[in-house]
């Protein structure tokens, strides 16, 4: 009979590694990482692309460097990693989590504390609905990226990209750099969905076109792809007659969003918040089920992969001393509410036991002064603009919540000055 | 290659009669242009073993559908296959559809469909809460299903194999060969010559075209398009059967489904056009299909979907089927023109065919029973369905059971290993085979990992796999030798 | 006479729209829009020496993986990045491979060394 697990963390990605060492520092004696790959570090090992860590290395790293700092200070903190270890089952009546691995065979394992960090997925084309054809040489950008940068083989010679997330414009340049074409990238809102520098690093120094308010309309070709037709949308996002352009290509990457990855997490029966597709959780990133915690894009899909550890910490800490018993059961639970300018946030309950940072995003951009903050009369910070593509914060002190007893709700947004 | 019996086409059709045939002593080819099974019709179609009381009195398909619907339900436990019998409504808008209800009720009773019955709006309210406030009735059919076609036309043609039939995957007839007396002496194909007294054209939307090879002007094929959409898997117990718009000219209407695996389906228009390889969704389509789904079910949950298709069925002047042996050039076969109830009656038409030989084509071919004929086949184990004391027994046997390939159908790499065993060579067969890719996120995780252990298992390059055959390979070549041909391509 | 003239800041995720003015000799006058010294630096040299991080793999043989992520050490010259992306799928590397281990020195002239951005065990 091996020792009891005090904290069980799903995902061996910067979340999961960080909440090994959270848990480790606050105290757990058994801190076990799962992870379903060979390797640990999740998707930023196939990330090779500077752009990782400014604010915690105060330098830009690499995906993979990224997360050898990390792994490394684990592998200190005496957290254990078991790789090529998936979970595929949550009982919601015992805690129990069902491994599987081709040594170990089949397991249960029942943690004193459970935390969710499996990260998010891409959105697929089906989410879209685009009409056509089911040829090959459509990609996920993510899936295209893990194709050229871990197994070493190109996707295909002439690229579209459909959406302007972060991974499609780094898999533009990247395209690029390995001698394909890439033959514009197509975003059917008005703002971009990724950051402005990667917009001018990743297709401004190369010359590919980006197009805003237009989409693709159909895919064309029977085997491979052959070509794609792209037509400007008005502001029902409904295709403008009369706009369709053929383009062709034989490659197109999707880049259309992310979504918190939480099949385990519904199995594990708790609570998903409707807009940001991730747990409902308190600033204790604990989730409606006690025993389970949650960090990274599991919950909502952050910019930065520094907020994403930070976050880690915290639910591995939490997560600790909620194994160890010393999670009051009676905490505040003290709604957040978004403001009419607020898209999602997270987290959506404030105990008051820790201090609090709650990430935002905007229904829409608000180019110009602007002020974030959180009422009554929590936090209030001045902002050059607002955008959905850059996540907003507010921080909120404990002693803030404890000196405020009567508090029912608090409210975030943002509005222009 | 000299066989008894060549069959064009392993769709259900073709499977079907490859398998009743093995039942007896003969050799036995069936010839499929595509890379994987099933291909045509049989893998975009509705999925339904229909009750029965939809076809005219009279007609082919009102003959076979009844008797098909009956073999279903034992076949599902000798293929091992998932047969939802959830049974089936047609809803009724209107008291002119009510009325319509009744005709449809009295055919059914003509036809032998039991159980058939008219029942109250509220009624089937109780049974499926999300259906539409305005339906008035609905005709209840309890011997209809739902079936998992991909299953099924592997596992029917997989048991004819079993039973010593051979398969041609991307084998494509072009011709027929006839004898000095302009009788069947066999097929021509991309693969060759297969010789054979008996060819039977199951060649779907295509077999027009081959009976007209035969000299058979007497049908033609009118390809109709059908779309769909394919919800996730989460929508499971949104609605529990199969519920149909009451039909009218242009076929059944749209329907709305639970799948056998419990995804919410949707379709399909009805569209004529000259191409029969034409299975691209359009706009219009979809939004027919969106506007019928909405119709039967208001709060169709279409921000679910996962994806959308279209299939190409057979259909003809007539309406019917066209089953016959033909009296010259003799040996031709047609199972032809077979659309809706096609899945449903495809056992039938191949019990009926063999019927035919024998009693038709017997200076031909003799029909001596196979007394080692295995009627049992078993599917590839489904670790998704299994309990867990079966689970672990099996990953203890064969560790390959204890990695997930596909995690949306939670597929292990040892049910994509026995799909290659039997003879999986696309991503695209595996995922008929496993329903690897058939997910919320259709491949977008596994399919690099099935492409994987295929150039593993099968020894070929990654950049050699394709999706499903032909030119549809995943990759270009590799990184580092695609820029520096191409570098040296520029600088020559 | 001078010139402006305006792009977005690389050097972090904000983002930042720079303005930047010269005079006649091409030399900077000011530099507008950023938030940070980072800022003003890159302003400083996108306009005289422009340079970008170069990130890509190499091929390994023996590897647990077939590729290895590289980097340049530092930002190479904007103008060589072709010839360097060349000079790296030319290479091939034995695994193991170390994090930071300089692959190709002084790449292309550049005085920028490419070095492994990940440990890559051998098989």
């Amino acid at each position: 009979m091996s020792k009891k697990i005090d904290v069980l963390i799903i995902g061996a990605g910067p979340a999961g590694v960080a909440a090994g060492i959270g848990a480790r520092r606050e105290g757990a004696e058994n801190v076990v990482v799962l992870e379903r790959d060979w390797d640990l570090g999740g998707i930023l090992q196939q990330c090779i692309h500077p752009g990782f860590g400014l604010r915690t290395f105060k330098e830009e790293l690499t995906g993979p460097e990224y997360m050898h700092r990390f792994i490394k200070q684990a592998h200190d903190e005496g957290v254990e990693f078991r790789t090529n270890t998936m979970v595929f089952e949550i009982d919601k009546a015992t805690n129990t989590v069902w491994t599987m691995n081709k040594e170990r065979g089949i397991e249960a394992l029942n943690p004193g504390a459970i935390v969710l960090t499996m990260g998010c997925r891409e959105r697929p084309l089906g989410a879209i609905r685009i009409p056509g054809t089911r040829p090959s040489g459509i990609y996920t950008a993510g899936t295209a990226q893990r194709f050229v940068n871990m197994e070493g083989y190109m996707p295909g010679k002439r690229a579209v990209i459909l959406g302007s997330g972060d991974i499609g414009l780094i898999m533009a340049r990247r395209m690029i750099w390995e001698g394909a074409e890439v033959e514009g990238v197509y975003e059917v809102m008005s703002w971009p969905g990724g950051l402005r520098r990667n917009i001018a690093q990743c297709l401004d120094d190369y010359g590919i076109p980006f197009h805003l308010k237009t989409t693709v309309t159909r895919i064309h070709g029977q085997d491979r792809l052959e070509g794609v037709t792209v037509a400007q949308v008005d502001d029902h996002m409904t295709p403008i007659k009369g706009t369709e352009r053929y383009v062709e290509c034989d490659t197109l990457l999707l880049a259309i969003g992310l979504i918190p990855e939480n099949e385990l997490s519904r199995m594990a029966g708790i609570d998903i918040h409707p807009v940001t597709g991730g747990p409902v959780v308190n600033d204790l990133l604990q989730t409606t089920n006690p025993a389970v915690f949650a960090a990274g894009n599991v919950v909502i899909v952050y910019d930065l992969v520094d907020n994403v550890s930070d976050e880690g910490l915290i639910a591995g800490a939490s997560a600790a001393k909620f194994a160890a018993g010393k999670l009051s059961g009676s905490a505040r639970r003290i709604p957040v509410k978004g403001g009419e300018n607020v898209r999602l946030y997270s987290p959506q309950y404030v105990t008051g036991e820790t201090d609090a940072t709650i990430f935002m995003r905007v229904t829409h951009p608000i180019e110009g002064a602007c002020r974030v903050f959180a009422e009554p009369g929590l936090y209030s910070q001045r902002l050059r603009y607002a955008r959905p593509g850059e996540m907003n914060e507010v921080k909120i002190k404990a002693e803030q919540i404890r000196n405020l007893p009567d508090l029912q709700e608090i409210v975030i947004d943002i509005q222009p000055v | 290659m000299n066989y008894d019996v060549v069959i064009i086409g392993s769709g259900i059709t073709g499977a079907s009669i490859a398998r009743e045939l093995s039942k007896y002593k003969l050799r036995i080819a069936v010839l499929d242009k595509a890379s994987e099974l099933p291909a045509g019709a049989s893998r975009a179609n509705s999925s339904m073993i229909h009750g029965g009381f939809d076809d005219k009195p009279g007609t082919v398909k009102a003959k076979f559908c009844v008797p098909g619907n009956k073999m279903w339900h034992k076949l599902k436990d000798e293929l091992d296959v998932h047969l939802d019998e959830c049974g089936s409504y047609v809803c009724a808008f209107s008291d002119e559809e009510t009325k319509h209800l009744g005709k449809l009720l009295e055919q059914g009773k003509t036809n032998g469909a039991p159980g058939v019955e008219i029942i109250s709006g509220d009624e089937l309210r109780r049974k499926e809460p999300n259906v539409s406030p305005d339906i008035v009735a609905a005709l209840w059919s309890p011997e209809a299903g739902i079936i998992n076609n991909f299953e099924a036309v592997n596992a029917m043609i997989e048991s004819a194999r079993i039973n010593g039939a051979d398969l041609y995957l991307e084998t494509l007839v072009t011709d027929l060969l006839l004898d000095g007396n302009q009788d069947i002496r066999g097929v021509a194909t991309n693969k060759g010559e297969f010789l054979a007294p008996v060819v039977i054209n199951a060649g779907g939307v295509h077999s027009g075209e081959i009976a007209s090879w035969a000299g058979d002007y007497s049908f033609r094929i009118i390809p109709t398009k059908g779309e769909y959409f394919l919800l996730d898997r989460t929508t499971r117990g949104f609605i529990h059967s199969f519920l149909f718009s009451c039909p009218s000219k242009a076929g059944k209407g749209i329907t709305v489904l639970q799948t056998a695996e419990g995804n919410l389906m949707s379709g399909p228009t009805a569209t004529e056009q000259e191409d029969p390889e034409d299975r691209a969704t359009t706009p219009e389509g979809l939004a027919e299909v969106l506007k019928g789904a909405r119709r039967l079910v208001p709060n169709f949950p279409v921000n679910l979907n996962i994806t959308t298709f279209a299939g190409v069925r057979a259909n003809t002047e007539s309406g019917d089927f066209e089953i016959r042996a033909l009296a010259k050039p003799r040996g031709f076969v047609n199972a032809a023109g077979i659309k809706s109830p096609g899945f449903t009656s495809a056992p039938a038409i191949a019990e009926y065919i063999a019927g035919l030989i024998k009693e038709e084509l017997a200076d031909r071919i003799t029909l001596t029973p196979n007394d080692k004929f295995i009627p049992e086949r078993r599917n590839i184990p489904r670790f998704l369905y299994m309990d867990m004391d079966s689970r672990k027994a099996l990953a203890e046997k064969d560790p390959a059971y204890a990695q997930i390939v596909c995690r949306c159908e939670t597929v292990t790499e040892g049910q994509v290993l026995e799909a290659i065993r039997r003879g999986a060579r696309t991503i695209t067969a595996v995922k008929m085979m496993t329903r690897a890719g058939t997910g919320r996120c259709q491949g977008g995780f596994c399919c690099p990992r099935v492409a994987e252990i295929l150039s593993r298992e099968l020894g070929i390059p990654l950049d050699e796999i394709t999706r499903h055959g032909g030119e549809s390979k995943l990759l270009v070549g590799k990184t580092k030798e695609f820029l520096l041909k191409k570098e040296g391509a520029a600088n020559e | 006479m001078s010139e402006e003239r305006k792009f977005i800041c690389v050097s972090c995720p904000l983002g930042c729209g720079l303005t930047v003015t010269l005079d006649d000799a091409g030399e900077v006058l000011k530099v507008e829009g950023n938030t940070c010294a980072r800022g003003e630096s890159y302003a400083r040299s996108e306009v005289k020496d422009p340079r970008r991080v170069f990130a890509s793999t190499v091929r390994v043989k023996g590897g647990k993986l077939p590729v290895c992520p590289i980097r340049s050490k530092t930002p190479a010259p904007k103008g060589k990045l072709s010839e360097i992306a060349r000079a790296v799928a030319e290479l091939e590397v034995n695994a193991p491979v170390k994090i930071g281990q300089v692959l190709i020195h002084n790449v292309c002239g550049s005085d920028v060394d490419i070095v492994a951005s990940r440990d890559l065990a051998a098989v």
